[in-house]
């Protein structure tokens, strides 16, 4: 297992070079002598969206759940650069939603015609599920349980990750 | 056993994870990696037409077709043909990006591939080509021969009752037998599976298989075949093993893009039922995979409790996350490019490190009001002792901080333990 942390273009270092990119960047905006809890909060706000953003990099577009986190950031991040036109973009990203909306309830509902055999009982699990994933509302349960593995592996990284950088930090 | 797959999301990681999976379930069967991926990559090449009309994959195979055709494939062209076909299939697993997991579940769902492996060297070339068709399995087939009872095992589902199946004598009946059963494909049966198998399983069975008709209890190993039919399921009842052996439409070719479904007996034929089964196999094998994801979970069976726990796995993920990336934004001191380098080569190669640092997280949170007060007067401190790190080793490095954290944070009379690197620095935090 050990070997493959030394791969040069594993996941692991791909979301490392970037996360660390990303923090130098942050860190570079401000100096660190304003603690007020504001811009506190602002920080740790760019950080966890650098870190998302680093990791779905990482994994490009092979993955569902990375695409929809992508698409999430850039459309949070073109809200806020582009104030003008705030309202046109947020039609645009609720039709969005309300089109995988429509498609999750067209699927749901679909679910209770079929056969006995179906399970029934995952249905509210799967649902809880598919709020967590990103990119869930629109799929079925297969594939959302492949999204669920791979994004565990993803998260377990990142926060092997992020502890030893914190670690290190801390020292 | 997943442990292997932490870190590469590349298909032939998974591939390997996969195949490390299997094997680990069989019994201590000893595969090349070679022939393993051989096999795998053939399974994946051939679910392929099943599944997408390939251009590129269509034209890749052409070559090798041609080849396998014009020589006779009994194993003196054995080795240029795997080498080719090694290149050929590694180019077209690199271009062709099966997930994982699919392809698992795939193969899992084709043992009549598995039969032609190992039957090909009994029979002619011509048989051979009309069953090879747009696929070139004669190069993986005859690798596999020589490896037979592996591959058969990591193929057919991989699980250890099919190891164990493989240990008997009678395994040519057996195989003979499953490709029987994919060749009938009997009335009320949906048919969905790749298709070139069919004929020229008909015409083995036919020549081996005709005592073995409808008594299935002779031979143990036809009632175990008919167990382990496309799908590997843990609804196997034992009547179920008493499989129906429709022999009777064993010459049909029907050159279908499905995925061939048996019903066992005492269960519906109806294709929707049929289908449903596919699809919850398909649902128990992911809930399967992330269950060695995540921790404890071995003992849980049901897929309700499996996936609440599931939830509850990657809600804590997430809040770690945020929990460490506000940590980062309050901690942060002033990076140079010397310890981004510095820490991104400590963060990858020390990966058991990870572990001792988890005690250490609450630690940190009591302490906290403490280091951001110090830190902006140790800043100027620190970069003056990190000139002397680079020439430490990396694993110097490591074992201190492993150190440092499991003797605790606070405790300072520890840091006099340690090396004097270390309790410089203890002193100026």
């Amino acid at each position: 297992m050990n070997p493959q942390h030394l791969n040069a273009s594993s996941l692991k270092s791909r979301f490392t070079r970037r996360f660390l990119r990303a923090l130098t960047k942050i860190n570079a905006q401000k100096p660190i002598s304003s603690s007020s809890p504001r811009e506190i909060f602002q920080r740790y706000g760019r950080i966890k969206a650098a870190a998302d953003k680093s990791m779905a990099n990482s994994v490009r577009s092979r993955r569902t759940w990375s695409r929809a986190m992508l698409w999430k950031l850039r459309s949070r991040s073109y809200r806020q650069a582009s104030s003008g036109r705030r309202s046109a973009v947020k039609t645009s990203t609720t039709t969005s939603h309300q089109a995988i909306r429509k498609k999750t309830n067209h699927e749901k509902e679909n679910k209770p015609t079929k056969t006995g055999e179906d399970q029934v009982g995952f249905v509210v699990q799967a649902d809880e599920l598919r709020e967590l994933v990103p990119g869930g509302e629109a799929m079925d349960l297969c594939n959302l349980l492949d999204e669920t593995a791979h994004y565990i592996k993803c998260l377990t990284t990142q926060v092997q990750v992020m502890k030893k950088i914190v670690d290190f930090y801390s020292l | 056993m997943a442990s292997g797959d932490n870190d590469d999301v590349g298909f032939k990681h998974r591939h390997e994870s996969l195949m490390n999976c299997s094997s680990s379930q069989m019994n201590t069967n000893p595969l090349s990696d070679k022939v393993d991926a051989m096999a795998m990559s053939s399974i994946s090449m051939y679910n392929k037409p099943s599944n997408a009309s390939d251009p590129f994959f269509g034209s890749g195979w052409d070559p090798i077709v041609s080849l396998s055709q014009s020589e006779s494939l009994v194993g003196s062209s054995m080795v240029s043909h795997s080498e080719f076909a090694d290149t050929q299939y590694s180019l077209l697993m690199e271009n062709q990006g099966i997930s994982g997991t699919s392809h698992f579940s795939q193969y899992q769902s084709d043992p009549s591939f598995v039969e032609l492996v190992p039957k090909l060297p009994g029979f002619g070339s011509a048989n051979l080509s009309e069953m090879v068709g747009p696929l070139s399995l004669p190069q993986c087939s005859q690798m596999a021969n020589s490896r037979r009872p592996p591959i058969y095992a990591l193929i057919h589902e991989g699980g250890s009752e099919r190891a164990s199946t493989n240990s008997t004598q009678s395994r040519d009946e057996h195989q003979i037998s499953e490709e029987g059963l994919v060749g009938a494909s009997p009335n009320g049966k949906s048919r969905k599976r790749v298709p070139e198998s069919n004929s020229p399983l008909g015409s083995y069975q036919n020549a081996d298989e005709e005592p073995q008709k409808d008594a299935s209890g002779e031979s143990g190993d036809v009632p175990k075949e008919q167990d382990g039919k496309k799908q590997k399921t843990e609804q196997n009842t034992d009547a179920n093993s008493r499989g129906k052996q429709k022999q009777a439409k064993s010459g049909e070719a029907p050159k279908e893009n499905y995925i061939h479904v048996r019903a066992r007996r005492g269960q519906a034929t109806n294709s929707h039922s049929l289908a449903e089964r596919v699809r919850r196999e398909k649902i128990s094998q992911r809930m399967r995979l992330l269950q060695e994801l995540v921790p404890g979970c071995d003992k849980i069976t049901g897929k309700a409790v499996m996936l609440d726990e599931i939830i509850n796995y990657v809600q804590s993920l997430q809040q770690q996350v945020e929990f460490l990336s506000m940590k980062l934004a309050t901690v942060n001191p002033e990076l140079n490019i010397d310890l981004e380098r510095i820490l991104s080569k400590d963060i990858l190669h020390s990966g058991g490190g990870s572990a001792n640092v988890i005690g250490l997280v609450p630690g940190i949170n009591s302490s906290h009001p403490l280091s951001t007060g110090n830190f902006p007067g140790t800043i100027s401190g620190i970069p003056s002792t990190y000139p002397q790190f680079p020439p430490l080793p990396q694993t110097v490095l490591d074992n201190e901080l492993e150190n440092l954290f499991q003797m605790g944070f606070d405790s300072s009379s520890a840091m006099d333990s340690l090396g004097p690197n270390a309790g410089r620095l203890k002193s100026e935090l």
